[in-house]
């Protein structure tokens, strides 16, 4: 061309857009023409990465913002992407938890106020929530996306005690608090056989579903609790240290077989 | 390194008295295989094995080489593997962006800018680029469908099974469909079972036919349709000759059997001939409008 090229001078006013009219107007059509100066506006500008700034707008848009509960498990120290894993989970959702918890308070209110089948309701209710909120936290019928789950890298064993350890870190508590107004030794009396329940529903999903699994031995108990109101009138032969023994031989032991048989978790999923 | 290959041998698959599955030997290589049936034939049953969401009662499943029944090479082959269950729940509130997002993360995609941008990538590869802040909910059958489609297609995989894919998909979509799953299988085994005749026939190069749990037909889909060539004639009538027929858009019969009576109109078969006279015409293959015996 002519050999002529922008001076370094007229090139920063162009850039910095403090140029004039007229002297703008003559730049670009000299670029229009040359190369190389293109190349020099080129190494000139703050190239603005437009591909990254339209991401983070969709992000904004479409990355859905984590739960109270999500954001909850991230300040107890789970990792982002595992607090999403948990709290995916149906159980933490809406009514289900709300039903459970209501029938929970009316049991420890009806033992608070000194009803005579105030304790045993409370002691027939408190060992059976958490074993079916466990149950809910995986049943294919509460997670329904539970299939596509369950053929992914991510372990089957550890995203389902991983739900389990959350779901009891949420329970227990809640019902230990509502224990503290039973009157008498009974607040306590049903945390083993809560543990126990619970490793009993994760062996038995290994064959059955969860939340039958859960109903099956809810109703068991409730059995229990019953034959005892109606014979001896006192809750004590729970509280012995046998009974709770007992009880806590069955946690083990059905832990146990859950992580033998762990294998055929991956057969959970929804029934027709 | 992983080969893109799949093995069965002497499979079969029980669920206590009910046999699902029996006998069963395959090979299959990348491409698009096509899975066709009637229901109850063991369709799903071979589709979850192979998507190791199932072990077989008898037999040897191999999956790249893998052996899905020792955990630590069913997590390899899980690594490469895309599965769309015939029926998909998704949880509540979510959108489509959430839960392909959620599907990510699951399978080992924890850096959130990559997970992201693979998120959209196979939104946009089931025509849903627009729909990812959509409440899944608040979608029709074939968006859902193909949501549920999208989380199959994350990271690529060298397997790709696909449970009825197209089932409440529009037939625009459905075109969309067949160029993306035909463009992953260049490199990768994809299997896709369906009720359309018409979308293996555009889609596949290989068909099996299972009935009752067994491999009725394992071949060509120009083979299968080569047996039907010069057993397939309009009619005026319902012709008690042929073991199906129905009354077509014209008003004529189209009449598929095995003898053809001498002098009839003889049509070109397309494949759904072809899978009925393999059928036989047993009347749970019948299509569901004017069937003479």
């Amino acid at each position: 061309m002519t050999g002529w090229h922008l001076d370094d001078d007229i090139l920063r006013r162009y850039v910095e857009r403090a140029d004039s009219l007229a002297e703008g107007t003559s730049v670009e059509q000299h670029l229009l023409s040359c190369e190389q100066c293109r190349g020099r506006v080129n190494a000139a500008v703050d190239v603005v990465d437009l591909a990254a700034v339209w991401d983070r707008t969709r992000d904004t848009v479409e990355v859905p913002r984590p739960s109270v509960f999500e954001r909850l498990l991230r300040v107890a120290g789970l990792p982002a992407h595992e607090a999403r894993l948990v709290a995916v989970a149906s159980a933490f959702r809406g009514v289900w938890l709300v039903g459970v918890a209501a029938i929970l308070a009316f049991a420890a209110l009806a033992a608070a106020v000194g009803h005579a089948r105030g304790m045993w309701l409370f002691l027939a209710v408190a060992p059976i929530v958490p074993c079916l909120v466990v149950a809910s936290s995986y049943d294919p019928w509460m997670d329904p996306a539970l299939e596509p789950e369950l053929v992914t890298p991510y372990p089957a064993l550890r995203l389902i005690l991983l739900r389990t350890i959350a779901v009891l870190a949420l329970a227990l508590p809640a019902v230990l608090f509502l224990g503290l107004f039973v009157p008498g030794e009974a607040p306590f009396a049903w945390l083993l056989p809560a543990v126990g329940f619970v490793a009993v529903v994760l062996a038995a999903s290994t064959w059955v579903s969860p939340l039958r699994s859960a109903i099956a031995v809810s109703s068991v108990w409730l059995g229990v609790v019953w034959l005892l109101a109606a014979r001896s009138g006192s809750p004590d032969a729970v509280l012995q240290a046998r009974a709770q023994a007992g009880f806590l031989a069955l946690a083990a032991g059905s832990f146990g077989i859950f992580l033998v048989r762990r294998r055929w978790l991956r057969q959970l999923r929804p029934g027709r | 390194m992983l080969t893109a290959s799949i093995s069965l041998r002497d499979v079969g698959r029980r669920f206590g008295a009910t046999r699902a599955l029996a006998d069963v030997d395959l090979d299959l290589k990348p491409g698009v295989i096509g899975l066709l049936g009637p229901n109850g034939a063991g369709k799903t049953t071979l589709l979850r094995l192979l998507a190791t969401a199932l072990p077989p009662t008898q037999g040897q499943v191999s999956v790249l080489g893998l052996d899905p029944e020792v955990p630590a090479e069913r997590t390899g082959i899980r690594r490469q593997l895309g599965y769309l269950p015939q029926e998909v729940g998704f949880p509540r509130g979510f959108t489509a962006f959430a839960f392909v997002d959620y599907i990510a993360l699951l399978k080992e995609w924890t850096e959130p800018a990559a997970r992201h941008a693979e998120v959209r990538r196979v939104l946009d590869l089931v025509g849903l680029s627009d729909l990812g802040p959509k409440r899944i909910r608040a979608m029709s059958g074939g968006q859902r469908r193909r949501v549920a489609l999208a989380q199959a297609l994350l990271g690529s995989p060298l397997v790709l099974i696909l449970d009825e894919p197209t089932t409440g998909v529009d037939p625009e979509q459905r075109v969309t469909l067949r160029t993306v799953l035909a463009e992953i299988a260049r490199t990768s085994i994809v299997v896709l079972s369906t009720h359309q005749t018409e979308d293996v026939a555009a889609l596949c190069e290989r068909v099996i036919v299972l009935d009752r749990g067994r491999v009725r037909y394992d071949g060509p889909v120009t083979d299968l349709v080569g047996q039907a060539a010069g057993r397939v004639w309009l009619a005026d009538e319902p012709d008690p000759a042929a073991s199906v027929s129905w009354r077509t858009g014209t008003g004529r019969y189209r009449n598929v059997g095995v003898h053809a009576r001498d002098g009839v109109e003889h049509v070109e078969p397309s494949l759904e001939d072809a899978y009925l006279l393999l059928r036989g015409g047993s009347p749970e293959s019948k299509p569901a409008e004017e069937v003479a015996s």
